[in-house]
């Protein structure tokens, strides 16, 4: 794989260039996009200056680990436009929903911004927090142009609070090295009494992760994550697939049922195929495990494929299949899910003075040539793919996801699901992991955690108010993919 | 050597002069002058905080109630009242319950650690040796420690193939593959270990500054008397530092009853819920279910606990510093 280096070019470089070429008509069949991209840009920057005519500065919580990649689009940004973002507050992507709650509880003006999974939403909105950004899109002529119904993931009772930066759907991964190897599969055929196939469901993927899993080689069968704070992700792909939901439309808990209980116990049955402290790992120790090849297979945040193809900072770059996410049979048909958590997006604070400045700055990232730079970045790979330019040929993002990568990340997006889009997302995961992350250390049973689980949600609907879930189930409901399987 | 504690009694109420009174009345208007500025802080900080919390506990609030209005007065019209309600919760509440046995564990265990390797340390330095000063300095840097730090060094230190294993299993010549911190019968456990590493250094400093402040005359007069170390030791210095000790178990204990930020920054709580203590638990509930009211109830519940478990350790050093009183006043009997 061939490194790639943006340092060479400015990112107003290759827009001047896209400009021109678009204003000569030169090579516009290759680069149809350059045009309405520029004016994208241009119109965001002409309705912020009108908007904010007096320099500004803004500040906003934000990870420094995704900030760097943005640092380019908001450095443009100031130039153009006067509206600068000279300083952060540098927290985990993870740990900062929860300060945003705070901060809507104190109803503090002190940030302009939060950049935070946008499944949050409907809790920050509920709590007043959130600005509507609807009328600064349509004074700027702006639209998320996201991949499939993915732009709606942003929206809450019908008002738009965000724009996606870190697209962020599981993807499968596979170590072709071992998938791949004839006598492997040979074996594997022997043993199974069927060929070692791309897993259709949960049970093919465990089958293959039992065979490939050789600890005294230091590879495990699954790196999928198994800790108490990070493992949601996996339950929402076993419940979708089995056709459960969390709520009935009433805002009743529903998980304390046959597809429950599958989901709980394919997320046990991994243990067997991972390492034993997984229970212990978040992303910092799992991620080196699987570029550096003690894995076989995982499902996994898109932009480890960025990184684990960057010959540089990977020891298996070039040996990854990706696809599809498995998926179960357990509803009686075969079901696909994969899962998007966190849908990392940019937030304005209501209360800040400062709001309209944040609104516009937000909008920049978003569009196609911008969105384009930060997701593209070959080394700073916290942002992953989301817009439809990303998955044109030849776009800045293929190149560093590999066309393989983008392939497998679009068709997981036209299955994509969110966590529980409801008001109330971190008590209700909060919950369900107290309870998951004792069964996977033996405390529970799958019949244990999905009813403890179910009458926790149960208290936690009442004190969270039946009508204003039942109110947002629609939308929640409205976000699941019509697909069965990828397209 | 036995002392008459009773003896000190035998003098009986000694009636002060009209100058003694005024100096003393003198002395208390002094304490009380020096005291109200920090009461009158403490009471503007404290009572408001303390009535909110008893108010949000009786009323029950939900952030998403009031997220339209941007008056902070919103918060107590979204709030419903309920009574005893959230207390009666809190009383039935079993995860309660068991984050409290784990927090009375934690904090008897890394109490007694802290304690027992600290006095040891104390009686090692207590007296001055060349070069004493450098290792009063190594012994106190872990208190100095962000205990945030000590978490991050901590995870580095006990996962499986981490360097404790490594260095274990070279010194026995198999290998060891202790699983300290994912497992939930260790979890806590290995926390604790942080816990007594971090704190050793606060009731290493508390007991030496008592072992050095001992009077000399009882140990020397023992000495004359043919005592040999052991029986000085036990017979002279630790009743006379009885308070003393009493002081750091109870500040240690206290202390550790608040342990936050090693079990959060390193287990969450997790795995499971094994490292699920009382701060973890109110934490939770309060700024991750942001169920403030329930919250407030909880806390309001730790906080008569720890009332009671305060006045508690007061009467126990009070009865222990009228007793060592009473053995200062005495006078030795012959013999």
């Amino acid at each position: 794989m061939k490194t790639i280096s943006w340092a060479n070019f400015s990112r107003r470089e290759i827009m001047k260039t896209g400009a021109a070429m678009a204003a000569t008509g030169a090579m516009t069949s290759a680069f149809p996009g350059s045009a309405f991209a520029a004016a994208e840009d241009d119109r965001i920057v002409a309705a912020a200056k009108k908007a904010v005519p007096n320099a500004t500065e803004v500040t906003g919580i934000l990870w420094s680990n995704y900030q760097r990649a943005m640092q380019p689009v908001i450095e443009d940004f100031g130039k153009l436009t006067g509206i600068t973002m000279p300083k952060i507050q540098d927290i985990s992507t993870f740990d900062i929903p929860q300060r945003a709650m705070a901060e809507a509880l104190s109803k503090s003006p002190e940030f302009d911004f939060f950049h935070l999974d946008a499944n949050m939403i409907p809790s920050l909105a509920s709590a007043g927090l959130l600005e509507p950004l609807d009328d600064y899109m349509e004074a700027a002529g702006f639209k998320i142009n996201a991949v499939g119904d993915y732009a709606r993931f942003l929206t809450y009772k019908g008002k738009t609070y965000g724009v996606t930066t870190d697209g962020n759907v599981h993807i499968q991964f596979i170590r072709n090295d071992l998938f791949g190897n004839a006598d492997e599969r040979k074996a594997y055929a022997d043993k199974n009494g069927k060929e070692l196939a791309w897993p259709e469901t949960w049970e093919d993927d465990l089958a293959a992760m039992k065979h490939f899993n050789r600890p005294e080689k230091e590879i495990w069968g699954s790196a999928n994550l198994r800790d108490r704070g990070s493992s949601m992700a996996w339950f929402y792909m076993y419940l979708y697939s089995a056709g459960g939901f969390p709520f009935d439309d009433d805002a009743n808990p529903t998980i304390d049922n046959d597809a429950g209980i599958y989901a709980v116990q394919t997320y046990l049955d991994v243990k067997q195929v991972s390492h034993p402290e997984a229970a212990g790992w978040g992303t910092p120790q799992m991620i080196p495990r699987i570029v550096n090849g003690n894995a076989y297979s995982c499902q996994y945040w898109d932009g480890i494929a960025a990184l684990a193809e960057n010959p540089a900072k990977s020891k298996t770059a070039g040996q990854w299949l990706y696809g599809p996410v498995p998926g179960s049979k357990h509803s009686g048909k075969l079901l696909k899910r994969s899962v998007s958590t966190p849908n990392v997006a940019v937030v304005v604070n209501r209360h800040s003075p400062r709001k309209e400045a944040m609104a516009y700055m937000a909008m920049y990232f978003g569009t196609s040539a911008n969105s384009a730079t930060i997701v593209g970045d070959p080394v700073n790979t916290f942002h992953d793919p989301w817009h439809v330019d990303h998955f044109k040929p030849g776009s800045l993002p293929e190149k560093t996801y590999t066309p393989g990568g983008m392939k497998a990340i679009q068709q997981n997006m036209t299955i994509v699901t969110p966590p529980i889009y409801l008001t109330g997302l971190l008590e209700f995961e909060t919950e369900l992991k107290r309870n998951i992350s004792e069964a996977y250390n033996g405390g529970k049973t799958a019949k244990q955690v999905v009813a403890d689980t179910q009458d926790a949600w149960a208290k936690a609907a009442r004190r969270i108010g039946k009508r204003r879930l039942k109110e947002e189930m629609a939308t929640y409901k409205s976000l699941m993919p019509k697909n069965d399987l990828p397209v | 050597m036995a002392v008459d504690s009773a003896s000190s009694n035998s003098t009986g109420p000694v009636r002060m002069s009209r100058r003694d009174t005024t100096r003393a009345q003198g002395i208390r208007r002094f304490k009380w002058a020096v005291l109200a500025p920090f009461l009158g802080v403490m009471g503007f900080i404290l009572v408001p905080a303390l009535l909110l919390q008893a108010y949000f506990s009786l009323f029950q609030f939900s952030i998403f109630d009031a997220g339209d209005n941007d008056s902070f007065m919103a918060y107590f019209e979204a709030s419903e009242w309920v009574g005893l309600d959230l207390y009666e919760a809190v009383f039935t509440d079993s995860a309660f319950g068991a984050a409290i046995i784990r927090s009375l564990a934690f904090a008897i265990g890394s109490t007694v650690g802290c304690f027992v390797i600290g006095f040891a340390l104390a009686l090692l330095m207590y007296r001055p040796f060349r070069g004493q000063g450098i290792y009063y300095v190594f012994f106190i840097i872990p208190m100095l420690t962000v205990p945030i730090v000590i978490a991050y060094t901590g995870e580095m230190v006990f996962y499986q193939a981490g360097p404790l294993n490594d260095i274990a299993s070279r010194l026995l010549g198999r290998p060891v593959e202790l699983q300290l911190l994912y497992d939930q019968q260790t979890a806590l456990f290995t926390v604790m270990l942080m816990e007594i590493w971090n704190w050793t250094p606060f009731s290493f400093i508390i007991l030496m500054a008592g072992l050095s402040a001992l009077p000399k005359e009882p140990q020397e007069a023992a000495m004359i008397l043919g005592a040999n170390k052991w029986r000085i030791f036990w017979e002279v210095q630790l009743p006379l530092l009885r308070p003393v000790i009493l002081l750091a178990l109870i500040l240690r204990f206290l202390e550790a009853m608040a342990e936050f930020p090693k079990t959060w920054g390193l287990l969450q709580g997790g795995p499971g819920s094994a490292s699920e203590t009382i701060p973890i638990y109110i934490f939770i509930n309060a700024w991750q279910f942001f169920d403030i009211s329930y919250g407030a109830a909880l806390s309001y519940v730790v906080l008569l606990m720890m009332v009671a478990i305060v006045l508690s350790a007061i009467w126990l050093l009070r009865r222990e510093k009228t007793s060592l009183d009473a053995m200062y006043a005495a006078k030795p009997q012959e013999g």
